[in-house]
């Protein structure tokens, strides 16, 4: 089972089956309390050409105990890591002038300790990921919309 | 000539008769002008084949004056190759017998060589001597070219792979080809005679009626798609030419019919308007997706922002925290219906039972609420080489059509086992259930896209999806269903291969 101790969802793009999530009055609010954060908080960039998404994913996880920045397309996303040396990278897939995949294997060949997460709301991206499988390149890819909780869970686990 | 005149005596008495009481003429001029406007070449030869009369219709057969060939040989008229017949023929009548209606090839002035019936009789003197041979020719060109024409055309009718069919403005069968036979299923035998009404199906009986009607107008009708039904009470689809046909005077006797099987065509079509609608459908979800899945993402992170804002156990959080669970309500959907794009993932080295276990967990508390019972057996000892988010896609699809199937709790048996010795060896995954089961009419169904037995909450796509994953990955997938009460349940068995399939093209689910 250890292959395989994150939620079978995660990873797959195929939801047809999936329930949608059990939202706790609770959740959202465990990390309110400033005595609640996550121990040696996580540093996390969130990339969305979407300003709010990327905007209010690392409000979020501000408040929930990471250490998130926001960028808004591929090279300021470049700019911030090189500055700010995240643990996870967050990133969407369908950007001007730089996409997901090509960030992530900017990233990825400058930072090989960071951890990268594709998420992305768009069909027909396949091209795009199969450009990057063909140069040897392989990231996990979330569906967007995922809610936070999921996200969170997901950054917890690695 | 006298010889010709006991030879045709009995035939002529009644002429004579006739003729004597007026004039009285000659019997030897008389018989002279017979022969002569005769219709066929009469001609007359010793027994040594030299010709000793030639009359009008031989003259107009063969081409020589009476000049010209009498004297001669008969072989004159006879084909080189065909001469020995001639020595037979004389053999015959100096035995005295008679040779009848003998079809053979004779040769004109010109060359030309003619189909040609004879009638050969030994002509004898007075003494009773056979002294010579009558010859009645009969050119049979024309008659052979008919029958030649008709047997072409009853041969291309026959091996046409078109049912032909004749009919009667009555609609009754006059001919019935090969292929209406394997088509239709009846024989020639049972079927002529009979009313064309026989393959027409009950509903549509009324076709025939404005067919008939058409027919009598003299219109022919082109290309008709309709349904028509077998001897065996099949029904399939056929295209139909009918065209009437008409007698010399123009007068409509009756109709010919050619009809096509196109159930193939329509089969194909059919598949082809499915893919289409899946193909538009598809394109349709790709360019919404993205604008209903950002803004859905944003929507859920500001409400989510807002509920941390909100002061705890307060109103405003309460309904916060509502429209944060009907927003899920709607992302799951849209991923469910806008998402359904394959997973990239490369394959890796995975135990089956893993997997399903798996998908168990992430069911477990569905299941407890809905009473639901697992009793599962894994045997797959062997690792095997799958996309896993493929797969779970595949068992989660499965087992949560076997969770909605059974609303008033059931058992859920699930089994893994290595399968070797098969064509090819593999893992073989049974999922069972004792839920309500799915109608046969459905079953054949059920892997088509879009279709669902869930009503508004099916979106038609899982059974279908998972079929697409395990047919791209080399295995099989299929399903059983009984909906008899008390023993009712569903079941579905995957099959996948420990070998790969060979590397397809990349490209969508298809």
């Amino acid at each position: 089972m250890s292959d395989f101790a994150q939620p079978f969802f995660t990873g797959s793009r195929f939801y047809a089956a999936d329930e949608p999530t059990k939202i706790p009055p609770e959740a959202g609010h465990e990390a309110a309390d400033p005595h609640r954060k996550v121990e040696n908080s996580a540093k996390v960039l969130v990339v969305d050409d979407q300003r709010l998404i990327a905007d209010t994913l690392a409000e979020i996880l501000n408040n929930t105990g990471f250490d998130a920045v926001a960028a808004y397309d591929g090279f300021d996303a470049l700019d911030k890591a090189s500055r700010f040396h995240p643990h996870w990278i967050v990133t969407d897939v369908l950007m001007p002038r730089m996409n997901g995949v090509e960030l992530a294997i900017a990233l990825r060949k400058n930072y090989p300790s960071s951890s990268i997460l594709l998420f992305s709301g768009q069909a027909g991206i396949s091209d795009i990921l199969n450009d990057g499988y063909r140069q040897g390149y392989q990231f996990e890819l979330l569906a967007k919309p995922i809610h936070p909780m999921r996200l969170i869970e997901r950054l917890k686990q690695n | 000539m006298a010889a010709e005149f006991n030879q045709s005596a009995a035939s002529t008495a009644k002429v004579l008769e006739f003729a004597e009481p007026a004039t009285a003429p000659d019997p030897h001029q008389h018989l002279a002008a017979l022969v002569d406007c005769s219709d066929e070449p009469i001609i007359s030869k010793r027994l040594d084949g030299t010709i000793i009369s030639w009359n009008a219709a031989a003259t107009r057969v063969f081409g020589y004056q009476p000049s010209e060939i009498i004297g001669k040989s008969i072989l004159t008229l006879i084909p080189p190759e065909l001469q020995h017949e001639e020595t037979e023929i004389l053999r015959k009548l100096r035995g005295g017998e008679r040779i009848e209606h003998f079809e053979t090839t004779r040769m004109r002035k010109n060359g030309e060589r003619f189909p040609i019936s004879v009638t050969i009789s030994p002509i004898r003197d007075a003494s009773g001597r056979i002294v010579a041979a009558s010859k009645i020719a009969h050119d049979i060109s024309e008659g052979r070219r008919n029958q030649e024409s008709l047997s072409r055309l009853a041969a291309i009718v026959d091996s046409a792979d078109d049912a032909i069919i004749g009919k009667t403005l009555n609609g009754i069968v006059t001919s019935w080809n090969r292929s209406a036979e394997r088509i239709f299923g009846y024989t020639a035998d049972e079927m002529i005679g009979q009313s064309i009404l026989r393959l027409i199906p009950e509903g549509l009986q009324y076709e025939e009626d404005e067919i008939l009607r058409k027919l009598r107008a003299g219109e022919r009708i082109d290309h008709y798609e309709t349904t028509r039904k077998k001897k065996s009470g099949e029904l399939f689809q056929v295209s139909v030419t009918i065209s009437p046909i008409v007698d010399h005077s123009g007068r409509v006797i009756g109709a010919s019919k050619i009809a096509r099987d196109i159930s193939d065509k329509k089969r194909v079509e059919q598949l082809l308007i499915q893919s289409e609608k899946l193909a538009a459908t598809g394109r349709m979800a790709a360019a919404i997706a993205h604008e209903i899945n950002n803004p859905l993402e944003s929507l859920i992170n500001v409400i989510f922002l807002a509920r941390q804002h909100s002061a705890p156990e307060s109103r405003v959080n309460q309904l916060l925290l509502t429209a944060e669970q009907e927003l899920e309500r709607v992302s799951h959907i849209a991923r469910q219906t806008l998402g359904y794009y394959k997973d990239t993932g490369a394959p890796s080295n995975v135990h089956v039972h893993d997997l399903i276990q798996n998908v168990l967990t992430v069911y477990n508390s569905k299941m407890m609420s809905s009473d639901i019972a697992v009793d599962s057996c894994f045997n797959d000892l062997q690792k095997i080489s799958v996309s896993k988010g493929e797969m779970l896609q595949v068992f989660s699809n499965v087992i949560a059509n076997a969770i909605d199937s059974m609303k008033q709790g059931g058992v859920l048996t699930i089994s893994a086992r290595n399968v070797l010795s098969t064509p090819q060896d593999g893992i073989e995954i049974v999922i069972r259930d004792t839920g309500c089961g799915i109608e046969q009419e459905n079953l054949s169904r059920v892997f088509e896209p879009f279709f669902t037995t869930k009503g508004i909450l099916g979106t038609g796509i899982g059974l279908w999806v998972a079929k697409q994953l395990v047919s791209r990955r080399g295995g099989q997938i299929s399903i059983a269903s009984s909906t008899t009460p008390k023993s009712s349940g569903t079941t579905v068995t995957i099959f996948i291969p420990f070998a790969q399939p060979p590397a397809s093209p990349e490209g969508e689910l298809s």
